[in-house]
């Protein structure tokens, strides 16, 4: 991680490696179905004999790939909390930094799909008043999450600064 | 009448109900059609006598209509009152069976709008929009009044989200740029869109003549006739086109057939972007767009009038003295630009010398564009958030790009491809200053005591504020967000 998505003067506060056990079992649930299917349907219509061992190697080729991409991408997730703001940071490829003032903080969202209740995972998401602010921070165990958006509604409701 | 002095109910002008039902007309006569086209074939009876049954039903169909329409607009008229509350917000209740209580708190209105559609205008009668912050739909259109009553009615709205006693009247303006009819012609003429339909219109014309021969000339009434249809649009919209100062806000007046007067008050714009067409350059004009926190109509709704756009055409210099007044000491401002380095030209080859972004202890400020030059400003005190991206290119050639967060509407403030390093410095710049500024934040009731009031009990007795009035004087600086 290069100077210029450091943090600002801390580390980055990581999420819970919980967040890539969920994004791997949604991985092996979309993968698993599909390679099976295309599996069967080689063999039903009769292709050469190597296709279908060759067509599962790929398969798994990806998979494990995309395995390995889910890791370093929660990975790349942190957020820190300053005085006044909040930095989110997250990406591989694409690599974003996003400051949200406490100030500018419209709501606080804490939601958690049935797959993320089941591992113990919530994704805490900011709103300020423009729609192009997007900055959530996924995986943080739910204590953590309702203490940080209790944190940010209460300095948000100090500092607030209206539009 | 004191500050807060509620008032009594009451409905908008009787004549709304038939102005609306004039209005439905041309909506009604298109079903019709749809219905005769669809089962005019099928009518019983012989071929002979299709046409005149056809009429005699169509005109009985029309009747109906009429009748069902006038009755919905008289009930609907007749349920809808406004009137304004003792917090001194404005309520409208409405609705013949779903009823629906709407309340708008001034404190935080955007804009107010006096708009005169065409046939309102014939009759005499204008509709009042008044909107305030939020996302989604937060305004109130008060249909129809007479055009003196809207204008009251605007004054008044005005007054009270001033904090001014709400019988102060219209406030004196003083017009700061008129639009030449010649000028806003020429420069539709020469605007990008017009220029770029044109082309593809001679592109594909000659194409279909070169292959068809000259029955495709007919292509040049069907195609060519979308970029002056787009231009012509805009001449309406924008025509006779004038900005005016007064203390309540900028007032923007324009329209051909159907007129809108706009009311921004002040410290209200978000953002401000001055564009810079390639063909106007010669002549030195620009435009001006602004984002102001309401909801931003979608692009084509006629309902957005002139929001968005704060001139459609003007030389440079009178655009600076507006942003000026907008945002003040912006306008000639000679930003510290730190320009995007040399090797961006391989990420952006065309736009890269144009490229930049700067930060001073009022404003964020960037530009982009080669062929549409584009200088976006947004003050510290309306940033949201601020966003710093860096694309896997951009990584490798050590670049980075950054984005202000505003309200929504039509400016986008991008510092693209950056020096990495000058753009990590310049989000955390711009996060600095705007802290600074938040932390002397003013009153969202620009006129009155230095913390709003929230209730009746805190605003300043009646006889306190004549005092206020004077320096709503044409003179004084306007009293925009603090930006020092």
């Amino acid at each position: 991680m290069d100077a210029v998505f450091a943090p600002p003067t801390q580390h980055w506060t990581a999420v819970s490696p919980k967040l890539a056990t969920a994004r791997r079992l949604v991985l092996l649930l979309v993968a698993v179905p599909v390679t099976a299917v295309a599996v069967v349907l080689a063999s039903v219509a009769g292709v050469p004999g190597w296709v279908t061992p060759a067509l599962a190697a790929a398969a798994l080729l990806v998979v494990g790939w995309l395995w390995w991409l889910v890791g370093r991408r929660v990975r790349s997730y942190g957020y820190s909390e300053r005085a006044d703001d909040l930095l989110v940071t997250s990406g591989i490829l694409f690599r974003r930094l996003v400051v949200v003032p406490y100030g500018r903080m419209q709501l606080v969202d804490v939601v958690a799909g049935p797959l993320d209740r089941a591992l113990g995972i919530t994704t805490v998401q900011l709103h300020t008043a423009a729609a192009t602010t997007d900055a959530a921070i996924p995986g943080l165990p739910p204590a953590e999450a309702v203490a940080l958006r209790d944190r940010l509604a209460a300095v948000g409701e100090q500092r607030s600064a209206g539009l | 009448m004191t500050l807060s002095a509620a008032t009594t109910p009451r409905r908008t002008h009787p004549s709304s109900v038939w102005v609306s039902v004039l209005r439905s007309i041309p909506a009604l006569l298109g079903v019709l059609v749809l219905i005769a086209v669809q089962t005019g074939g099928d009518l019983p009876g012989a071929a002979g006598d299709g046409l005149p049954r056809l009429l005699a039903v169509g005109a009985g169909l029309l009747v109906v209509g009429l009748a069902l329409s006038s009755l919905g607009s008289y009930l609907s008229w007749s349920r809808r009152v406004f009137w304004f509350d003792q917090a001194g917000d404005l309520r409208v209740d409405s609705g013949v069976l779903t009823r629906q209580q709407r309340r708008l708190a001034l404190s935080r209105l955007q804009s107010v709008d006096v708009h005169q559609p065409l046939l309102a205008r014939i009759v005499g009668m204008a509709e009042v929009r008044v909107e305030v912050a939020g996302a989604g739909d937060s305004r109130v259109v008060l249909q129809y009044l007479t055009e003196s009553d809207a204008q009251a009615l605007r004054a008044q709205v005005l007054a009270r989200a001033a904090g001014l006693r709400p019988d102060v009247g219209t406030a004196p303006e003083r017009v700061l740029v008129t639009v030449p009819t010649r000028d806003l012609v020429v420069s539709l003429l020469l605007s990008s869109t017009t220029l770029v339909g044109t082309v593809a219109t001679v592109a594909i014309v000659a194409l279909v003549v070169v292959s068809e021969g000259a029955v495709g000339l007919v292509g040049l009434l069907l195609t060519g006739g979308v970029p002056l249809v787009a231009a012509f649009n805009q001449f309406v919209r924008f025509f006779d086109f004038t900005l005016a100062e007064s203390p309540d806000g900028l007032r923007l007046r324009s329209g051909l057939t159907s007129t809108r007067t706009q009311t921004v008050p002040p410290g209200r714009v978000h953002a401000i972007e001055v564009t810079e067409p390639l063909l106007w350059r010669r002549r030195g004009w620009v435009r001006v767009h602004l984002t102001l926190a309401g909801s931003p109509g979608s692009p084509g709704d006629d309902d957005q009038g002139t929001s968005g756009v704060l001139l459609p055409v003007a030389p440079a210099a009178v655009a600076r003295a507006v942003v000026d007044r907008v945002l003040p000491g912006v306008g000639s401002r000679e930003f510290e630009w730190r320009a995007a380095p040399p090797r961006a030209r391989r990420r952006a080859p065309i736009q890269w010398r144009e490229l930049g972004v700067a930060v001073d202890a009022d404003v964020v400020a960037t530009r982009r564009g080669r062929l549409v030059r584009r200088l976006a400003v947004v003050p510290h005190a309306r940033t949201q958030s601020v966003h710093l991206t860096q694309g896997p290119w951009e990584r490798r050639l050590g670049l980075a790009s950054l984005r202000v967060d505003t309200a929504p509407g039509p400016v986008a403030v991008v510092g693209l491809r950056l020096d990495a390093a000058t753009a990590r410095a310049a989000v955390d710049e711009a996060s600095t200053q705007a802290r600074r500024v938040r932390a002397v934040a003013g009153t969202p009731r620009w006129m009155s005591a230095p913390s709003p009031p929230p209730d009746p009990a805190q605003v300043p007795a009646p006889d306190a504020a004549p005092d206020a009035a004077p320096d709503a004087a044409p003179g004084a600086a306007p009293p925009v967000a603090p930006l020092d």
